[in-house]
């Protein structure tokens, strides 16, 4: 009996519902954000971007602050795009007690902007000596990087050509072009994939012309004990674009960071409005039924809280606990509820007054029995309203929470995705990628919440549909 | 003998009394003065075992108000309650729900009285959860269908799962009805149980309620403004002016007989559906309309209204109400001399 | 007998749309309202009498409609004149109406004064003084004195307000004033100075009232002939002496009705009633509309609607076992 009357009622409601246009669109966004959550492993590419949002050396093989692979669609001069290669030529020679190991590598560069590094990726172990040499489609052969590398008893072989190549390519720059030119550039800031993949000119530095074609990239490994070797050899060549949204400054993956937000967004939101707006109807609901000095002492309370600004309380209890998310929805509780209250208590006002709440308690009702059974149901239409209302305000506080560096550490929220960028001026640089995206979902949360929250006051308050 | 007697009574108020402050002015505060809406001030009267008295007055004349504070709703500034040999005017928890198990209310507007979003079956298992009847809820249930075939909502199952807005004026007072009933009250205060009520199913309600008394041995407080059903339906009516009794009597005795001059304008007020009226003008021998309850004329409270009045009665104290024999009570000074 | 009538009405049908088809709260009725008399509209709530009122002014209140006949209004059928029109020569001018519970809807922050200043200047313009000396004599004529103009609506009582309400609805000196159950929230001796007022008013103004009440003891003193509505038909027209004399009325409905009336000075065992209740008017049962809860119904009421006829003089009932046919 009661199971089929909620059907009936939720039938009802949906048909009504159906009926507002921007509820739909509301019920759509929320349902597009809940799919985020569910599939998020699905979607995402960097699985554990929860754990690792603030492990830099996770994200050490991404290009640094690129765009949006999709950007290309845009312009006649493409960038490459980031890729891995794990297919090489590998050829092995035994020389006496030399093991020598050689992986060639293919690449086609085939784009305007080239990658922004190349990185030699490996398992190994003892301490092999590496020699990684590249051959330009114009046949010049430059060995970038030449050392014996301690992996001990086993360890990833990681060598960067950004950060171990500068020498190498600024001995080959200082070959092609004039003396003061070459002054004109600091060793130790050069870019060497700029000048590997451009044509060797004189006039190289100024105007760099990218030297499409096929690139080898050779790895020797040279192994003079036993206990020496290389397995797994690949290249990564973290692109000029990258993913969905792009990547920030700590080369971070801003796609996965924006969808492992969802979560955190429609935790923050639901929690603190339904936490906050139940505070508050209760509260509101035992002020006017209490009356009298009751009453009075509880709305002084009230307005102590009311008047007391949340943000500098935030950012003081932020600085004194750690600063986690539960403590974050816990303090945004404790100062949201009052939005309810008074709303609340002049609507329990009047139900107070109804014939139906003398008739209980001539009947011997409680006080509890007729707060709960007979004030709090008839003001459950309102608290769903309200809910829908707060969410997006819970959203954008934590946003601006993390936006002054106080937001929880250990996980990622959009707040904290632009605290980031505004702390590393990427406004001022034109990230927007790093920028637009977050912003733009915070937007679309509150959005999905208030649009299905006044759609479901449309249809509880039908008097107010009207006006 | 004397111990009958009492037993006889289930109910008795003495000097009741509920003043209500009102705001002040400035002045009135420095001054220390206060004033109070003398809603009820000072009403005694005994209501018998199985018997049914009608309170009767105009609006604002403090009849609803002794209803509720009989219902224990509000607290009396002064007086006593005492309800079945026992004084009930100021009641612990306890004491307080096991008097109002014994003592139920029906409301003026049913519709009203009932939460909305209750069914009939809610509503009326409600008062069975509050007081702690029966086991289970099919134990309930089963006293709530008895219940509402008392009150002839026949067959009960088809009610109990209604809304209260799903029935007509007449089953809602019906339901309500049972609401009191369902803990075997002994007394049920009715205030305007059918004003709200179509004339044609009125009489059907009235009717019922009369029955289920009559079955049940209950008594009842009936509170309402129109003397034509009180004269019907009770036996023994009181009239109230400014929240004092000014006649109380049986009804017989007090629409035939009335001393008071009050009693007198009332009655030749009321309309009557009888031919040949309407082309005369109605002798109405009081002026006006009742006086502000914060303000009560000195004296006899009816003398500024009264075509009687005189020297006696506009100084002094009230004037208190005797018996003018044969159960028949008056609060008037000069009522002897308007025979 | 000779007085003309003032209005007629026939044929007129007052539909309610809602979701579940049209209410049919007004449907097919006629009557006449003779200059100088007092007719008297009577019947349970939801039988279409303050429907039928709303209706003579030509404003059904939302979402009602005047689904078709004539109302001639001093010899004009005000049906298919404009809105615009009706508001300027018919509304107040030629017919008021003093609604229900208008006493309580007094606006609080204005005075007596400007509020039926604001009413009379709407309809005929004119300069404050002209304006002042007509809401006086108005008030006087309804009993109260001039001060009463500078007061507030909550410094007045219920018997008061009603006389202002009242003395408001006369200002534009209509012809018929329309009274929507304007003693049912005063006390007794209250109703009873507001009937007085009305009669008196009727006499000097030469007015002709309709008088709508659920209560057929107030009919009895205030209404010349009564019309009695049941379930958005006529059931009975009759003269006060024909409904309340010996004889007794002739419809079952009313006798009824009548029975169930408690009286106050005749000593009743039992107060009759009528069992059920009134029947749904979006889709009204076949035949004569009162057969479901009528003590002498006929096999013919259940299937032929039965027409309002005139049994005597001034007499008119919609029932078969009242027309001449049927003896």
């Amino acid at each position: 009996m009661k199971l089929s009357n909620i059907k009936d009622s939720i039938k009802n409601f949906w048909k009504e519902f159906r009926q507002v246009k921007s509820g739909i669109i509301g019920l759509i966004l929320f349902l597009i954000f809940l799919f985020a959550v569910v599939f998020e492993p699905l979607i995402i590419s960097f699985k554990e971007t929860n754990n690792v949002w603030r492990d830099i050396t996770y994200w050490e093989d991404l290009p640094r602050n690129v765009p949006p692979a999709w950007t290309n669609l845009f312009t006649s001069r493409k960038s490459a795009e980031s890729m891995e290669i794990d297919d090489p030529e590998i050829t092995e020679q035994q020389n006496g007690n030399l093991r020598i190991l050689t992986s060639e590598f293919t690449y086609d560069y085939q784009s305007y902007n080239p990658p922004q590094d190349i990185i030699f990726r490996a398992d190994g172990t003892g301490s092999p000596m590496i020699i990684i040499e590249i051959v330009r489609p114009d046949d010049e052969k430059i060995t970038l990087f030449q050392k014996p590398v301690n992996l001990g008893s086993g360890n990833d072989v990681r060598v960067s050509m950004d950060s171990n190549s500068k020498d190498a390519v600024y001995n080959f720059l200082s070959k092609k072009v004039p003396r003061s030119e070459l002054q004109k550039i600091n060793k130790n800031l050069l870019a060497p994939t700029d000048y590997l993949f451009s044509v060797a000119s004189e006039d190289f530095i100024k105007n760099r012309e990218p030297l499409n074609g096929i690139y080898k990239i050779k790895v020797t490994s040279i192994m003079q004990n036993e206990d020496a070797n290389i397995s797994d050899p690949y290249i990564v060549l973290p692109g000029s674009v990258y993913g969905l949204l792009g990547t920030d400054s700590y080369k971070r993956d801003l796609w996965s960071g924006v969808v492992a937000g969802v979560k955190w967004a429609l935790l923050i939101g639901l929690l603190t409005a339904v936490v906050s707006v139940s505070i508050g109807v209760l509260y509101g609901v035992i002020s006017a039924y209490l009356g009298g000095w009751k009453d009075s002492l509880m709305m002084r309370i009230f307005e102590v809280f009311v008047s007391t600004p949340l943000l500098p309380v935030l950012i003081v209890l932020a600085a004194v606990f750690k600063p986690s998310i539960w403590t974050l929805i816990f303090m945004m509780c404790a100062f949201f509820w009052t939005g309810s209250v008074k709303t609340v208590r002049s609507m329990a006002l009047q139900i107070k007054e109804e014939t139906f709440i003398e008739a209980s308690k001539a009947a011997g009702a409680s006080n509890l029995r007729i707060i709960f059974k007979h004030m709090v149901p008839l003001l459950i239409p309102y608290s769903f309203a309200s809910m829908a209302l707060f969410i997006p305000g819970a959203i954008v506080y934590e946003a601006s929470i993390s936006l002054l560096g106080l937001g929880d550490a250990t996980i990622v929220t959009w707040g904290q995705i632009l605290s980031d960028a505004y702390n590393s001026g990427a406004i001022l640089s034109g990230i927007w990628w790093w920028v637009v995206p977050p912003g733009l979902c915070i937007a679309l949360m509150g959005m999905a919440f208030a649009f299905i929250g006044f759609a479901a006051d449309k249809i509880l308050h039908p008097k107010l549909r009207t006006r | 003998m004397q111990n009958d007697k009492k037993r006889d009574v289930i109910f008795k108020i003495e000097n009741l009394q509920k003043w209500f402050p009102v705001k002040r002015t400035m002045s009135e505060v420095f001054s220390g003065e206060k004033r109070f809406v003398k809603a009820v001030d000072g009403v005694s009267f005994d209501i018998m075992r199985g018997e049914i008295f009608g309170l009767v007055g105009e609006s604002g004349c403090g009849k609803t108000t002794t209803g509720k504070l009989i219902m224990k709703l509000l607290d009396p500034t002064g007086g006593k309650i005492i309800f079945n040999g026992k004084d009930s005017t100021h009641l612990d928890k306890n004491d307080l729900k096991d008097y109002r198990e014994r003592v139920q209310m029906i409301f003026q507007d049913p519709y009203a009285s009932m939460n909305p979003r209750f069914r009939i079956k809610d509503v009326l298992e409600e008062v069975l959860i509050i007081h702690k009847k029966g086991n289970d809820k099919k134990e309930r249930l089963e006293m709530v269908e008895k219940a509402l075939s008392e009150v002839r909502l026949q067959p009960p199952h088809e009610y109990m799962e209604r809304f209260p807005h799903m029935l007509s004026g007449g089953q809602r007072q019906r339901a309500a009805t049972a609401r009191s009933l369902i803990l075997n009250p002994l007394m049920i205060v009715a205030d305007e149980p059918v004003s709200m009520i179509d004339l044609s199913t009125r009489a059907e309600i009235l009717h019922m309620m009369k029955t289920v008394q009559r079955e049940l041995g209950l008594t009842y407080l009936y509170i309402t403004h129109d003397l034509s059903t009180a004269r019907y339906f009770t036996d023994k009516i009181a009239v109230m002016y400014l929240g004092k009794i000014v006649e109380m009597g049986t009804p017989d005795e007090v629409i035939d007989n009335p001393l008071h001059p009050y009693t007198q304008a009332l009655i030749s007020a009321v309309c009557e559906p009888i031919a040949g009226k309407v082309n005369r003008i109605k002798e109405v021998p009081i002026k006006g309309e009742v006086p502000n309850a914060t303000d009560i004329p000195e004296g006899c409270r009816f003398h500024t209204r009264c075509p009687y009045t005189g020297e006696v009665c506009e100084k002094g104290e009230d004037p208190l109400i005797q018996d003018d024999g044969g159960e028949h009570f008056v609060a008037c000074f000069k009522y002897k001399n308007l025979k | 007998m000779d007085k003309r009538k003032i209005l007629e009405v026939k044929n007129l049908k007052v539909f309610y749309k809602t979701s579940m088809g049209d209410v049919r709260a007004v449907d097919n009725i006629d009557f006449f309202l003779r200059s100088g008399e007092t007719l008297g509209l009577v019947g349970e709530s939801g039988c279409g009498k303050t429907t039928t009122g709303t209706a003579l002014l030509k404003m059904p209140s939302p979402p009602g409609y005047i689904a078709g006949g004539k109302i001639i209004l001093d010899g004009e059928d005000i049906i298919p004149i404009s809105e615009t029109e009706i508001r300027k020569r018919i509304r107040w001018e030629k017919i008021s109406m003093v609604f229900q519970g208008a006493m309580n809807c007094l606006t609080p922050v204005y005075t007596i004064g400007k509020l039926m200043m604001e009413t009379l200047q709407t309809h005929r313009p004119m300069d404050k003084e002209k304006a002042k000396k007509i809401i006086v004599k108005y008030l006087n004529y309804v009993g109260l004195p001039d001060h009463i103009m500078s007061r507030y609506p909550h410094e007045l009582s219920g018997g008061m307000k009603q006389r202002v309400v009242i003395a408001t609805s006369l200002f534009l000196e209509p012809k018929v004033v329309i009274c929507d159950e304007p003693t049912t929230a005063l006390d007794v001796v209250v109703q009873a100075q507001i009937i007085n007022l009305l009669k008196e008013l009727k006499e000097k103004l030469n007015l002709s009232f309709i008088f709508i009440t659920h209560d057929l003891a107030t009919e009895a003193e205030v209404s010349d002939r009564i019309q009695v509505m049941y379930a958005g038909k006529i059931a009975e027209i009759g003269t006060n002496q024909q409904i309340y004399g010996e004889q007794g009325p002739m419809h079952p409905y009313t006798k009824r009705l009548l029975a169930a009336t408690p009286r106050l000075h005749e000593e009743v065992e039992e107060l009759a009633f009528i069992p059920g209740t009134p029947p749904d008017l979006i889709d009204p049962p076949r035949g004569c509309r009162f057969h479901l809860r009528c003590n002498e119904v006929m096999e013919k009421c259940k299937t032929e609607v039965p027409p309002l006829e005139l049994v005597e003089e001034d007499h008119y009932v919609a029932c078969w076992r009242c027309t001449k046919n049927a003896e």
